[in-house]
């Protein structure tokens, strides 16, 4: 029997279909992405000749940079050139750091992603650890206590709590280092392998390096987790209390399976948007870091950004924020995946 | 059969529960003997869901006991510490509750699911916990059960789910069953082999069962002994052949009445050659599938006719596309084939446009009472929503005209200001009737009208509806697959299966007579109050 | 089933009194905010820098010399107006949009929700401290960023519901009662579907208010003097580590108690709306 290629496709394992479906959807969503990073930069009004060249340039000069940059062509032919210029991982080279964009991003994104990552774990696992607690014990003190975190902690600006924490941690108190990058200065900094300096230095045996960098992170950590676990909690406590109500959570009750393992099953169920909220606070992290980095000055991506508007450096803007979208839309597609994973009731 | 001597397992002493101010169960006596299956009948509301939950220990949030207690064998369950509870709740009683596809863990495998109860009342090793739960799985008539055992819920039919349930509910070996309403809203066929299996299994295992429903067939079928719960309180307790025969309170009888079908309809079906009114041929409806060459063949050449003033049922379980069928008709779906005449013009292919001039002369009584009015309407507002189809009206008329339609439905003019929430489901399912009498419309079609109501609720909308077709020479499509109102309210009766009509014929002729196996399938699951039951073997065919 | 859930009975609760009472509060700041402030807010007075709080000068003064407690009570005027604004805007179009997109949902449709999802899949603030840089540091180019930000989410939030609604039995009951493709729209559905952006506005307004802040913060958003809470936070900054703390610390306070006055409101207003919300009865 021949078998059809829809047949053919319906054979292969869930896991399989799930990935080989989001990764087909990376390719467009990815052009999508440039266009919008080529247009928003490029049809916006503003000569960026005449903000390179200042203001006294001659038009001969201009019309000559134009040239260089591919200025005096149409829109989509200069999106071509673009796009074929993405493709080749030519993002061009900063007119202030002189150096190749591609290289100022990659020199600066480990900072950027130590933070980021190691801040995620902290706010959801906090975050996911109260809201169970105070759906399970509802209308404890704990409760009230968490609901009320959850709702104040959406109206904290991020750099004004970074400031306070500094303020008591560090200049009152002395608890916390410095807010002057990521490690002591007085340290040489361990041989680059995940560009982790946490993990950096633990792989050298660096103990020193260790503690400092991971003193470096506590203060920007506890700023976003401590703005950020708010949102987890509130969204995991609507989740969660609304499957504690469920039929079946009260069904295993009448079972006499053990709370234990029914809070077990509930977090099971609750897992998907759990996933979904993750992968969002991720990729908001990546633009509010931008706020963290500045207090921190933490030398990442988001400083960078920071530097390329200051100095009206659109290239190094565009770079940074299809780089930024393209990280976005990996962690998306690797939370859809999961999602669909944990959840069988999804189709494929 | 009356077991008085044996001390009861689960005696229920002046029980009194209430939630907030206000009291839901109100000192309830009761003893459950051992090996008996007692129903508890009532309305919405009377309590029966709560009295079950009560007796496990497990009252919904915000109730407490005021007064009374129960004991199982003597033991006053609220003295439990709270592991002895836990054991107690699946290892001596156990519940099942209404719609078995909620109470299963979405993200679980169902055989693991059984498996972890089992886990929960004995010390097994994951394998054998497994193989218990296939066990289980295979006594409760599931065929293929480790295969089965691996599916998610979503992968189950609701009888299948439903046998899950059971099978979750036996895993600890309890000699106390309580079904709350288990068989709800499951096709009646499949309703017939769940219980069938329920009570075949709780007799072989010596069980006591407690039925609560509010289907006064289940109990004349499958109880020893019945209470009758109204507002909190036990208004009458007895063996059920006796109180089925002569129920001694009103309220029981006035249940037992509601219950029963209608006479015959009164008017004889003319036998002239008038042209039909609505003529269907070759009605068809296939919806694409995703994923899938195949579509769902929803309905697959139906052809009926309707004459002026004659009521056609169309019977069908679940799935059948009766539904759908109705809907190609109203033209809220594109059927892919077929011609639609409606009073001699071809409707099929009319445009939405078009076909909107037409609308006041065919009007649809909506299934679910709730959710097919507006809830930011006013009752005023949803009955005038039909009348621009007639023709411009002053607002003063509008209102008469409004006060004239509640009155039609039995309903009070003062509830012209409500929204859709604060009726009863019956005043619910009344304005749905009111509102598609506003345009005067020569024919109607009432989708399931009687589906999920209360006894007395359904009666009072079959005796409406009766009402209406003889006052107004209705000719309606009555869809729906509770036969007891099909007695109550058609001429003829069509049954349909799979997309297809299998048979067609007079009322009487199709109770009488039937003569395709699925027709008879169908009535044998019946479970009437007034007729004898079928021998077993019928309902398992 | 037992559906009578003991229901909160009393309409005031302290959150909705709270909420209510620091809205009221910064609009009487909006409105009379040149009677309260006893000094001008944008007038520099080097001889008074850096003064602590005291009786002149109540939150003491930054390091320009102005007056803290004139500068917060008028930049409640930039701050709230930025987000009710942008709200608005994003409001009249964002809503319509998700209607026709979510009722008809055919190519044009899927295409605007592809666009809408590209734009939300840029860091937010990076997006808009791009825009502002490009279009200006003006009270308006703030504005703008912020429409592209809610416009899709009010879009995405009505065109959801609209999606569900559409498929509701009562949709087809109007269909049979004679109502058309408008009336089902904006008559039926839209009534429905607007409890979500009613709760979406005021925490939108929230929203408005901490991005306009960080944009100002980090030099993208308002220019000095203007008075504007994250611009002053931002001005308090470096003195932070030096033990200066009133600058930074006020004008901070104010946006978060302005925020959490909207997040009140909105999850009042859900409450509230919930009441009159499916629940059958019978």
């Amino acid at each position: 029997m021949r078998v059809s290629p829809r047949q053919f496709w319906r054979r292969q394992p869930r896991l399989l279909r799930i990935i080989v479906t989001r990764i087909a959807l990376i390719v467009p969503q990815m052009f999508g992405v440039t266009l919008i990073a080529f247009l928003l930069i490029r049809l916006l009004p503003g000569d960026p000749a005449r903000l390179i060249l200042g203001n006294f340039a001659t038009d001969e000069s201009i019309a000559l940079y134009h040239q260089k940059l591919g200025l005096d062509k149409d829109v989509w032919t200069q999106f071509a050139i673009y796009l074929g210029n993405v493709l080749h991982g030519d993002l061009g080279t900063s007119p202030f750091t002189s150096k190749p964009i591609l290289d100022d991003l990659a020199d600066r994104a480990p900072a950027t992603l130590e933070l980021i990552l190691f801040a995620v774990i902290c706010t959801v696992g906090i975050g996911v650890t109260i809201a169970v607690t105070s759906v399970v014990k509802k209308g404890s003190a704990f409760d009230w206590g968490a609901r009320a975190y959850g709702f104040a902690a959406g109206a904290l600006p991020d750099f004004w709590v970074a400031l306070l924490l500094v303020f008591f941690l560090y200049y009152m108190l002395g608890w916390a280092p410095a807010p002057f990058g990521r490690v002591d200065m007085m340290l040489t900094p361990p041989p680059t392998v995940t560009g982790f300096l946490t993990i950096d230095s633990l792989l050298a045996g660096d103990f020193e390096a260790f503690r400092s960098s991971a003193g470096r992170l506590i203060l920007p950590i506890l700023t976003i987790t401590i703005v950020n676990a708010g949102a987890v909690t509130k969204m995991t406590q609507t989740v969660f209390a609304e499957i504690w109500a469920a039929p079946f959570v009260e069904q295993m009750r009448a079972c006499g399976v053990p709370e234990r393992q029914i809070i077990r099953a509930a977090l099971r169920n609750s897992l998907p948007p759990i996933i979904s909220v993750s992968s969002f606070i991720l990729g908001f992290l990546l633009g509010a870091a931008v706020l963290v980095e500045t207090i921190f000055s933490w030398g990442g991506l988001g400083q960078y950004a920071v530097q390329a508007v200051i100095n009206s450096d659109y290239a190094a803007l565009q770079g940074f924020v299809l780089v930024a979208s393209a990280f976005i839309l990996v962690v998306y597609s690797i939370a859809d995946i999961l999602y669909e994973v944990v959840d069988p009731r999804i189709r494929t | 059969m009356s077991q008085s001597s044996e001390a009861p397992i689960v005696e229920l002493d002046g029980l009194s529960v209430g939630f907030g101010d206000k009291t839901v169960i109100d000192g309830v006596d009761l003893q459950l003997r051992p090996r008996e299956i007692f129903g508890v009948v009532g309305e919405t509301g009377a309590g029966k869901s709560v009295l079950a939950r009560a007796i496990i220990g497990l009252l919904p949030t915000g109730g407490r006991v005021l007064a009374g207690q129960v004991r199982y064998r003597g033991q006053p369950v609220s003295t439990m510490g709270p592991e002895d509870a836990r054991a107690f709740r699946g290892g001596k009683v156990a519940l099942i509750g209404t719609n078995a596809k909620a109470l299963l863990d979405p993200v679980a495998r169902v055989g693991d699911q059984i498996a972890r109860v089992v886990r929960s009342h004995e010390r097994l090793d994951k394998r054998a916990a497994t193989a218990r739960a296939v066990a289980l799985m295979r006594e409760i008539g599931i065929n293929d059960p480790e295969r089965r055992a691996r599916a998610y819920p979503h992968e189950l039919s609701g009888g299948m789910a439903q046998r899950i349930v059971i099978a979750m509910a036996l895993a600890g070996n309890p000699d106390v069953l309580l079904a709350d309403d288990a068989t709800l809203g499951l096709d009646a066929t499949v309703q017939a082999q769940v219980l069938e299996s329920l009570v075949e299994r709780s007799r072989e295992r010596g069980l006591s069962v407690l039925l609560v429903t509010h289907d006064l067939g289940i109990v004349r079928h499958y109880c020893d002994r019945v209470a009758v719960m109204k507002a909190g309180r036990l208004v009458e307790v007895g063996d059920v052949e006796p109180f089925l025969a002569a129920p001694a309170n009103p309220y029981s009888r006035e249940l037992l009445d509601a219950a029963r079908a209608r006479p015959t309809l009164q008017r004889p079906l003319a036998e002239d050659d008038r042209p039909p009114l609505v003529s269907v041929r070759d009605l068809t409806m296939h919806f694409a599938v995703p994923g899938s060459v195949e579509p769902i063949r929803a309905v697959d050449g139906v052809s009926f006719s309707i004459a002026a003033g004659e009521t056609l049922a169309l019977v069908g379980e679940s799935g059948s596309g009766k539904t759908t069928a109705g809907q190609c008709l109203m033209r809220l779906l594109d059927n892919t084939d077929g011609r639609i005449i409606f009073n001699g013009r071809d409707i099929t292919d009319l445009r939405e446009n078009a076909f909107r001039p037409l609308r006041r002369n065919m009007q649809m009584v909506f299934q679910e009472p709730y959710v097919a009015l507006n809830p930011r309407w006013r009752v005023r507002d949803l009955l005038a929503e039909p009348m621009a189809l007639i023709e411009p009206m002053t607002s003063a008329e509008r209102a008469r005209r409004v006060a004239e339609l509640l009155e039609a439905v039995h309903l009070p003019t003062a509830l012209a200001e409500a929204r859709p929430h604060e009726l009863t489901a019956g005043e619910q399912k009344r304005v749905g009737v009111a509102r598609a009498l506003a345009t005067k419309p020569s024919f109607i079609v009432f989708d399931e009208p009687t589906t999920a109501l209360d006894i007395r609720v359904r009666a009072q909308i079959i005796d409406l509806i009766r009402g209406l077709q003889s006052q107004m020479n209705l000719a309606a499509l009555f869809i729906t697959h509770d036969l007891n109102s099909v007695r109550s309210l058609a001429h003829r009766v069509a049954v349909m299966h799979l997309g297809k009509i299998v048979e067609q014929g007079s009322t009487e002729a199709i109770f009488e007579r039937a003569e395709h196996p699925y027709t008879r399938k169908l009535l044998a699951a019946e479970l009437p109050v007034d007729c004898e039951p079928l021998p077993p073997g019928d309902i398992a065919a | 089933m037992p559906s009578d859930a003991p229901i909160r009975s009393s309409f005031l609760r302290p959150a909705l009194v709270i909420g209510l009472f620091l809205l009221a509060l910064q609009l009487i700041a909006i409105i009379f905010a040149p009677w309260i402030a006893p000094f001008s807010p944008i007038e520099a007075n080097p001889i008074d820098s850096l003064q602590t709080p005291n009786a002149i000068h109540w939150l003491g003064t930054d390091e320009l010399g102005m007056d803290i407690f004139s500068r917060i009570v008028f930049a409640t005027r930039v701050n709230l107006l930025i987000g009710f604004a942008a709200v608005a805007i994003s409001l009249a179009i964002g809503v319509p949009i998700g209607v026709l997109v979510g009722y008809y949902r055919g190519f044009t449709g899927a295409l605007v929700m592809r666009f809408f999802d590209f734009i939300q899949s840029f860091p937010v603030f990076v997006l808009g401290m791009a825009l502002v840089a490009v279009l200006g540091q003006e009270i308006w180019s703030v504005v703008i960023v912020l429409c592209m930000l809610f416009v899709p989410m009010f879009s995405r939030i009505v065109r959801a519901e609209v999606l569900s609604l559409r498929e509701r039995p009562f949709i087809a009951a109007a269909r049979c009662s004679g109502a058309g493709d408008f009336a089902i729209m904006f008559r039926h559905i839209l009534p429905n579907a607007m409890t979500p952006v009613i709760v979406q506005i005021s925490v939108s307004i929230g929203m408005a208010i901490l991005l306009t802040a960080g944009l100002s913060f980090i030099g993208a958003g308002v220019r000095l003097p203007a008075p504007e809470w994250g611009l002053m936070v931002s001005s308090g900054a470096q003195q932070m580590i030096l033990g200066v703390w009133w600058v930074a610390l006020f004008p901070g306070l104010a946006i978060v108690f302005s925020v959490l006055s909207f997040a009140l409101l909105s999850d009042e207003a859900k409450r509230l709306l919930d009441t009159s919300r499916p629940g059958v009865r019978r």
